[in-house]
């Protein structure tokens, strides 16, 4: 072997290479030219909306398809599919009326049938939303534009069940019943499923027929890049125009760079800590107020977050419309130790079960270990990946765990199936009879004074008896292109490309 | 034994391995903990929506038919359907075939080029101050970690220099030319960390080669030393060498998740990962199964290839 030759074709290949793209040239796949590409850190595991769990496959979907109604900045409801809505007086059935000339991707017409049929597959094959339908008696067309929701009480929430998100969405019949849904779905939304390369990506094209005005983008490439730090290179190389694969060390520095456009925004999600009230100590309130007052919360969103998030002792963040101001656990060793005392326990080990798919957790559960060893409380950490995490879960089979809730709007989907006695996650086992009449309440209570008092009443009494100890709401944290315009990071994390526009000029 | 003979008798051999890799990884996935469909539905379980979950998947039947169906149905190239969505696993493997296929073929020919050089030219220099600076450099290169590698080499091509993507990969057959700007930095990143382990590898075969008396009689003789070291002794080093290469093929193959984690390379390693996490049966049983097709596939080629450049070998 000839040490000349070797050398000679590295260098041709390096050659060949660099000499066949310019700097920050994006690479454009024909028919693709002009799309708005987008990282996001993961693939979908599917792309039919009403069985899917995946925040990877919201992102793609909140694009494709509508709902009846739909959150605004503000995550107030306003009309999309459903052009307006009447309630009678006794609050049991509400009529909406659709907007008319709405057709779906395959052009066959929206009407009040697919409706019915989308919220009948919900309720029929018990989905994982059906829950948002628990009230519904009855789904009816009253026409072609008019649909007629029946109900066995009045549910002040209905708008936020049926639209808080795309797993409510309007799907068409023809699509579900070839079997095609899951990897080729049909919707009425500004983009058109066109195809998926797996494990690289996924291709939108617009829907100039959108009832919203047409997208000003030809379409939309969803890239799947789990790595921050690549997604993060590709964005400043001018490869794509938006990611939600930012490193939150980064941020800080990140938040100076004029090359790109960062949003931080505080989200509806939480973090928390829960104890499992059917194993001793947990079930003495002041072994569990104990704990409380020992966690550090500042540290925590340090080591998990560099400071993105915020502190929280409640769910609900600052700034939404149901916050409510709760600061009793202040971190407090002296007290936590009384008691503790008042409550003789004595030193044990206690393990706590996170998750490597959540790495959070994982870091958190340091922190708590730490915060928990001056009371005697030895943490042994238990991680293991999520599959294994869940089945732990829903067999009780857990001292502590820690976990976040992602995605909700209305406080019923914040407190309820979590802390109600009869709650379907209410895996710590929580049960206090004035909690659940408060929760009960809330779902029927009609006045909205009286509905948001009920839930701050319901919010402080879950942390004052400690069924979760809440630590923290993470932000929003997208980066994008400054060519990208017509685009905001919302605090629900919908990913909203239907108003974006791409100057063309500058980014190519 | 001719070729023809030599081929059917190790394919009856490959068959049998299949099956037995199939029954040990049909045993692992169900024996893990960790219920797909409980995964499936995400944290908006309810008891309803699972029964009915498992029951259209097939899992509500016994162990053993359920494996018995398996194999009936691979036999004729149908690996089921991935619980995820659906999709055909023998097309959505296909799919993932050529980019795994591609990093592995470009690593492993970046490695070769650089381990049969500086592997040979440090055995000959070996004690000198340039085998030090060789087996330092491969040493390094062993204990770098692939995902760091990676990401300095687009922090340098990419963000800096801006000659090539960072991530991605387009097929060959479409477009060549992004084919191949794709590839590189990945393939860099495979074949940089392959070719230090093969340097060490050929280093040691030369060295032996070398010590051997027919290689002093050539050097005695006269001949020319580029003659002794390409004719006697690499030539002889050979079968080592290609040991090594098929092994890190072979392992290059069965897919790099971290590599492919870092260039968001459509590989199956990435696939393996994601589809273990979401307990998706098919797909894990099916990648597995083509690893290890792959996997036997580069051993024949190999012990081929031994016969080829070492005529003593013979094929049985």
């Amino acid at each position: 072997m000839d040490m000349r030759l070797v050398a000679a074709v590295l260098a041709a290949v390096i050659v060949a290479a660099s000499t066949a793209c310019s700097p920050g040239q994006r690479v454009d796949l024909g028919q693709d030219a002009g799309h708005l590409i987008a990282a996001i850190s993961g693939e979908p595991d599917q792309l039919d909306p009403q069985k899917t769990s995946a925040y990877f496959s919201f992102e793609v979907l909140e694009n494709v398809f509508d709902t009846l109604v739909e959150p605004d900045a503000d995550l107030t409801m306003r009309p999309a599919l459903a052009e307006s809505w009447e309630t009678s007086p006794d609050q049991l059935v509400w009529t909406f009326r659709l907007r008319p000339g709405v057709t779906f991707h395959d052009g066959s017409p929206f009407t009040a049938a697919d409706v019915v049929y989308s919220y009948r597959r919900i309720i029929d094959e018990k989905l994982t939303n059906s829950d948002k339908f628990s009230a519904v008696t009855d789904v009816s067309a009253v026409d072609d534009h008019t649909v007629r929701i029946t109900l066995a009480r009045p549910t002040p929430n209905l708008l936020t069940n049926l639209g808080g998100f795309k797993g409510m969405a309007i799907v068409s019949r023809r699509n579900v019943e070839d079997g095609s849904i899951a990897t080729h779905p049909v919707g009425t939304g500004p983009f058109a499923f066109a195809g998926q390369k797996s494990g690289d990506s996924i291709t939108l094209r617009a829907n100039a027929q959108y009832w919203d005005g047409g997208p000003r983008v030809p379409g939309v490439t969803f890239r799947f890049i789990s790595e921050p730090s690549t997604a993060l290179s590709a964005l400043q190389a001018g490869e794509i125009d938006w990611t939600d694969a930012v490193p939150a060390q980064r941020v800080t520095q990140l938040r100076n760079d004029d090359s790109l456009r960062l949003a931080v925004t505080p989200s509806n999600d939480y973090w928390y800590l829960a104890l499992n009230q059917a194993r001793p100590p947990w079930n003495d309130v002041r072994v569990r107020q104990a704990v409380a007052y020992a966690i550090d919360r500042p540290s925590i969103v340090q080591a998990t977050s560099y400071g993105t998030a915020q502190a929280n002792q409640l769910a609900i963040p600052e700034g939404n419309p149901w916050f409510v101001p709760y600061d009793r656990y202040r971190q407090d060793i002296d007290r936590a130790k009384d008691l503790l005392r008042q409550s003789g326990t004595a030193p044990a080990t206690m393990d706590l079960l996170v998750t490597s798919e959540y790495p959070q957790t994982v870091t958190a559960a340091q922190v708590i270990a730490d915060n928990l060893e001056p009371l005697g409380i030895t943490t042994s950490i238990r991680t293991v990946d999520f599959a294994t995490w869940l089945d732990e879960q829903n067999n009780g089979n857990f001292d502590m765990l820690m976990m976040g809730w992602l995605g909700n709007i209305d406080p019923d989907d914040f407190y309820y199936a979590q802390h109600h006695t009869n709650g379907t996650s209410n895996a710590q086992k929580f049960s206090d009879p004035r909690v659940d009449r408060l929760l009960d309440a809330g779902r029927t209570e009609t006045d909205p004074q009286a509905r948001k008092d009920d839930y701050a009443e319901a919010a402080t009494l879950i942390a004052d008896e400690v069924s979760y100890i809440f630590l923290y709401n993470p932000a929003v944290i997208q980066a994008w292109s400054p060519d990208l315009t017509g685009y905001d990071a919302r605090r629900d994390k919908a990913i909203r490309f239907r108003g974006a526009a791409l100057d063309a000029e500058a980014s190519r | 034994m001719n070729i023809l003979a030599f081929l059917a008798r190790r394919l009856a051999y490959s068959a049998v391995v299949l099956i037995g890799v199939l029954i040990v990884v049909f045993a692992l996935v169900h024996l893990v903990p960790g219920d797909p469909v409980r995964i499936a539905l995400g944290t908006r379980y309810t008891p309803e929506a699972y029964q009915a979950l498992r029951e259209a998947s097939g899992l509500d039947q016994p162990l053993v038919s359920q494996f018995l169906s398996y194999l009936g149905h691979a036999a004729t190239g149908n690996l089921g359907v991935s619980f995820r969505n659906g999709d055909p696993v023998t097309e959505v493997l296909l799919e993932r075939l050529p980019a795994t296929v591609s990093l592995a073929v470009v690593g492993i020919v970046l490695a070769l080029l650089i381990a049969l050089p500086a592997g040979i030219y440090s055995a000959l220099r070996e004690g000198r101050m340039s085998d030090a600076v060789v087996r330092i450099t491969s040493q390094f290169g062993v204990s770098v970690p692939d995902f760091w590698l990676g990401i300095l080499l687009v922090a340098l091509f990419s963000t800096v220099l801006g000659w090539l993507p960072t991530s991605g990969y387009r097929p060959l057959f479409d477009d060549p030319g992004g084919w191949l700007r794709h590839v590189i930095l990945p393939g860099l990143t495979v074949g940089l960390v392959a070719g230090a382990i093969m340097t060490r590898y050929v280093r040691s075969a030369v060295l032996e080669v070398a010590a051997m008396g027919y290689v002093r009689t050539a050097r005695s003789k006269g001949l020319a030393p580029r003659v002794v070291t390409m004719r006697h002794t690499v030539r002889n080093a050979l079968v080592p060498i290609l040991t090594i290469t098929g092994i890190q093929l072979a392992t290059i193959l069965s897919g790099i998740i971290v590599v492919e984690v870092v260039f968001a390379w459509p590989g199956l390693g990435r696939l393996v990962f994601n589809s273990v996490a979401a307990r998706d049966y098919p797909v894990i049983q099916g990648a597995v199964l083509l690893m290890a097709v792959l996997f036997l596939a580069v051993n024949l080629l190999v012990d081929v290839l031994y016969a080829v450049v070492d005529p003593r070998i013979r094929l049985s």
